[in-house]
């Protein structure tokens, strides 16, 4: 079988991106890695390009991987990673345009399944049409 | 010629969050389509939010229906995971 797919969740907030893993973990059966990239350098809320860069590698397994930014300047900082220094990251490298939550749980459970990256990218940015009630 | 299968269970406990990933990431590993019904709703079960939508709780019959090659398998894993799952419940 393939190399899984990582997933990396960005958020300005540590224990949002940590709290978040640990669901969708937990939800995907544990068998997907997932590195979380939450706060700034020192410990504020914000986003970190050295955050996000090592959060790709610890999630790099040979699969490719699918980055989670939250909201605002998440979004912003995973592009400007992407498009300052993407010869230094492992790849592929895929960033979804999904709800943080529903969008982590969705893409977990397709990686833990053993999905490609595009199955992956695709369960998470279909969390965007998922209702709740 | 795809091979249809089908099999109904009554839950014992409520279907959660754990159990409903536990669902998809098996019936991701099949090659047959394979829904779950309940009532009057059907989801696609490789659809961990769509599994989650359903709110299948404890008393309720949910229904596994899968066509494909290896159809018998995914509903036998399937109606494994809801008999022992929704038992312990979380």
């Amino acid at each position: 079988m393939a190399a899984t797919v990582g997933i990396v969740l960005v958020s300005h907030s540590a224990s949002l991106a940590e709290g978040t893993a640990e669901l969708a973990g937990q939800v995907g059966g544990g068998a997907v890695t997932i590195a979380t990239a939450g706060g700034t350098d020192d410990g504020r809320l914000g986003t970190s390009i050295d955050k996000v860069s090592s959060a790709i590698r610890r999630a790099d397994t040979g699969g490719g991987v699918v980055i989670l930014p939250d909201l605002g300047s998440s979004v912003l900082t995973v592009r400007t990673l992407l498009a300052d220094e993407p010869d230094d990251l492992p790849g592929p490298l895929e960033v979804a345009d999904a709800p943080f939550v529903e969008g982590a749980v969705a893409a977990a459970v397709t990686a833990a399944a053993g999905g490609s990256l595009k199955a992956v990218l695709d369960a998470a940015q279909e969390a965007r049409h998922a209702r709740k009630l | 010629m795809p091979e249809n299968c089908e099999e109904t269970i009554t839950l014992t406990g409520d279907l959660h969050a754990r159990p409903a990933g536990a669902l998809s990431v098996a019936a991701a590993g099949f090659s047959a389509a394979v829904r779950l019904t309940v009532g009057d709703a059907s989801v696609d079960a490789k659809s961990v939010l769509s599994v989650m939508q359903l709110g299948a709780s404890s008393g309720q019959r949910v229904t596994v229906r899968a066509e494909g090659p290896d159809a018998k398998e995914a509903v036998d894993a399937l109606i494994g995971i809801l008999a022992s799952a929704t038992a312990v419940g979380d």
